[in-house]
């Protein structure tokens, strides 16, 4: 019998379990955000209880009106969240009319506290007086916090009574609002609520139901900023990444002659994978600014008087040029490197073998080394169009971030300046469709083309 | 390419027919050699040329950052004064510290769990190591836009926000996968007879690897550890959006980017750059480890 070795699993576990922690479950519950709605619609209940049944749903921004209003129990944890009208009801006891000692519940607006305990709690109070003629007198004791129990007791008004216990409540209002022609009424709990001043209307601020909603990936294409972002990131994609893999293969080539001083040229070479996109965007903006070092040198060479403006509004393609540059001269590197660690697969004979033939450099380039390049330019191709869809900081060290636009600038000014991180998550959710749709694309064509050959 | 001494044996005897072929073939290497080291030059200073216009800018004084035409270092006066500004501008310092010590941790836990995992897809063939493998090359290729949004809304909710910690714990997520795959390869690159050769001279499992195999890796994942704390120290997007007041000199520089002075940009642009001037200089003989492993 063959024993399983348990070894490997328990190696691999600590990083699947992180990576399913910080990964794989915030990508989930993040993509969710573009088109989940959590608070699209309230839920009514037939009482002013969470257990009792609901009667219908109210979308959120419905116009209501408000006819009753109720107290009831809430969590102390739930205190916290906003918006939340509460009411405080105390345990009383005292003499009722009949000089009977009695025990109810009385709302805090009923009871005026006379002494507090050492950590303010209100232990003797009195009962207050009422206003207006017509009222009744007396107050009323309830058997549980709530006007709706049933009366133990009445009290007059000054009646001296002891408070034994308090507890606070929510309030919950007996709404009735009308959706697609038909009227619902029902409970719900003061948080979700927004009550006019009037207070026989109100509007409701937020639902507590969730549902799948196409609102924000509408928001997102209606957005102006949009179509420039997607357009410009496509076509910084189409020009960068030929140029980048020519020059990626011409370096690769370089490093491959192993020349003297190959060592040096490598690091040179190899020194913008490190650098950070954002002092890349810099190290460009010094050279393209007004007052910059392209303008210096054109004037040092006499062929312009007056510096001339390359990052300005009027002159959006100068920006991409200048993108453009700065992204060739940053991500080049890994191209590079991806390229030569293919190029030391191939085997030396074949490429002497070709040479010795007399095939000549482009020859060689065309009919030997790219075809037996192709999975390594296909790795390349796929981690190159990722990195493109994300370019950033280059973009607003260069463009400042509005005269020229891109899709990762959209999402960080949706969750930074526009605080809506549902809108963020569509515009997420868009750049990882088309990494995953142009990685696809790749492997499918590459795929077909090796099985035509065959 | 070939060398001449290869051949010198078949060539003793040759007719004179054959050595002018080979002195043609010399001449062609000849130019051939010379023209790489032209445009391996050209392609050198293209990368170069930007760095030093930009060092040029960080050590001067002010007054030559705004100068125009602009000069370049030996020309212009050599001074500290625009670092020296740069360094003591508002939040600065603070993103100096967050920023190394949202890298170390990163360094610390990425390599902590990444190099088990290295050692198991390096050593162990098991069911579910290619499924393994490819879940990992597909979190590297993710993009980081796409991860940072709902990692920050999830440590809103879980009121971790806004700290170097939580920036740590993402950083490690979004470098974990290159460190496994770079230590992966540099276990990979140690033979493993010479951990059996260990333990037929008697050594335990355990003391086999320990004293052989860990000496042999320990620059590769020294290297690996390296990498990590660049990538780290470069990240701008998520710092961005995960830290308010607790920036990352990348974050703190890109979000006050807009209402600063050109001394204060290109001095820190220098700056940012210094770590992957000197760090790809350790790890350079490691570079193709590290990024060769995902084309087998």
């Amino acid at each position: 019998m063959k024993k399983r070795n348990w070894t490997p699993y328990l190696l691999i576990l600590p990083s699947l379990i992180y990576l399913a922690l910080f990964f794989a479950w915030p990508m989930t519950r993040g993509l969710v955000l573009a088109i989940w709605d959590e608070e699209a619609s309230l839920s009514l209940h037939e009482q002013a209880q969470q257990n009792s049944p609901q009667t219908g749903r109210l979308p959120q921004g419905t116009q209501i009106g408000i006819l009753d209003q109720q107290g009831n129990f809430i969590q102390p944890e739930e205190l916290e969240e906003g918006n939340l009208l509460t009411e405080v009801w105390f345990l009383v006891s005292g003499e009722d009319i009949d000089g009977q000692a009695v025990t109810g519940w009385a709302s805090e607006s009923r009871i005026r506290v006379r002494e507090e305990a050492a950590d303010g709690t209100p232990v003797v109070g009195s009962v207050r007086t009422k206003l207006g003629s017509d009222a009744d007198p007396l107050t009323d004791i309830y058997a549980e916090s709530n006007e709706t129990s049933d009366v133990v007791g009445k009290l007059e008004a000054l009646t001296r009574v002891e408070i034994q216990d308090l507890v606070t409540l929510e309030v919950w209002y007996l709404i009735r609002g009308e959706e697609e022609g038909q009227t619902i009424e029902g409970w719900a709990q003061s948080r979700y609520i927004q009550v006019f001043s009037d207070e026989t209307t109100g509007r409701i601020d937020r639902g507590n139901t969730g549902e799948l909603t196409t609102k924000y990936i509408e928001k997102m294409v209606n957005d102006r900023f949009f179509a420039p972002a997607l357009r410009t990131t496509l076509l910084l994609m189409v020009i960068i990444i030929p140029v980048q893999f020519v020059l990626a293969i011409i370096m690769a080539l370089v490093i491959q002659a192993r020349l003297k001083g190959n060592s040096i040229f490598l690091y040179i070479f190899a020194i913008p994978l490190g650098v950070a996109d954002l002092a890349v965007g810099i190290v460009w903006y010094s050279i393209f600014t007004h007052f910059g070092f392209l303008n210096s040198i054109l004037q040092g060479l006499g062929l312009i008087d007056a510096p001339l403006t390359y990052l300005s509004a009027d002159t959006r393609y100068w920006i991409i040029v200048a993108v453009c540059l700065a992204e060739i001269w940053r991500a080049t590197s890994i191209v590079m490197v991806i390229v030569v660690s293919g190029l030391q697969a191939i085997s030396q004979e074949v490429l002497e073998a070709a040479e010795v033939f007399g095939a000549t450099l482009w020859q060689r380039i065309r009919h030997v080394i790219l075809p037996l390049l192709r999975p390594s330019l296909q790795v390349a191709l796929i981690l190159r169009t990722i990195l493109a869809l994300q370019v950033f900081a280059v973009v607003i060290a260069l463009g400042g971030g509005t005269v020229v636009t891109v899709l990762a600038n959209e999402t960080y000014r949706q969750y930074g300046d526009f605080r809506n991180p549902n809108v963020a998550a569509a515009y997420a959710g868009l750049i990882l469709l088309l990494s995953m749709v142009s990685a696809v694309i790749y492997l499918r064509t590459i795929r077909t083309q090796e099985e035509a050959a065959e | 390419m070939k060398h001449p001494d290869d051949r010198r044996s078949a060539t003793v005897q040759a007719s004179a027919e054959v050595q002018d072929i080979r002195r043609r073939m010399l001449r062609r290497q000849r130019v051939n050699r010379a023209l790489t080291y032209a445009v391996g030059t050209l392609i050198a200073l293209w990368i170069l040329v930007p760095i030093f216009f930009i060092g040029s800018m960080a050590f001067t004084t002010r007054e030559a950052v705004r100068a125009y035409p602009k000069g370049v270092l030996p020309f212009i006066p050599f001074s500290t004064e625009t670092m020296r500004f740069f360094l003591s501008s508002e939040g600065i310092m603070p993103g100096i510290i967050n920023s190394v010590i949202v890298a170390i941790i990163t360094l610390v836990l990425s390599t902590l769990i990444a190099a088990p995992a290295g050692y198991a897809i390096s050593r162990y063939i098991f069911r579910g190591r290619d499924a393994f493998r490819l879940s990992i090359l597909a979190v590297r290729a993710f993009p980081i836009v796409v991860l940072s949004i709902p990692l920050a809304v999830v440590f809103l909710r879980l009121d971790i926000f806004d700290s170097v910690y939580s920036l740590a714990l993402m950083h490690t997520a979004l470098t974990m996968p290159t460190t496994i795959l770079v230590i992966g390869s540099v276990f990979a690159s140690i033979p493993y007879e010479l951990e059996e050769a260990a333990m037929v001279f008697g050594c335990t499992p355990v003391q086999a690897f320990r004293q052989v195999v860990l000496p042999l890796v320990l620059p590769g994942i020294a290297a690996a550890a390296i990498f990590t704390f660049v990538m780290s120290w470069n990240e701008v997007f998520a710092a961005s959006i995960l830290t308010v007041q607790n920036r990352t000199l990348p974050a703190q520089v890109l979000n006050t980017l807009d209402q600063s002075s050109e001394p204060y940009q290109f001095a820190g642009g220098f700056f940012m750059l210094i770590p992957a001037l000197i760090f790809i200089f350790l790890i350079r003989r490691y570079l193709f480890n590290m990024w060769g492993q995902i084309t087998k």
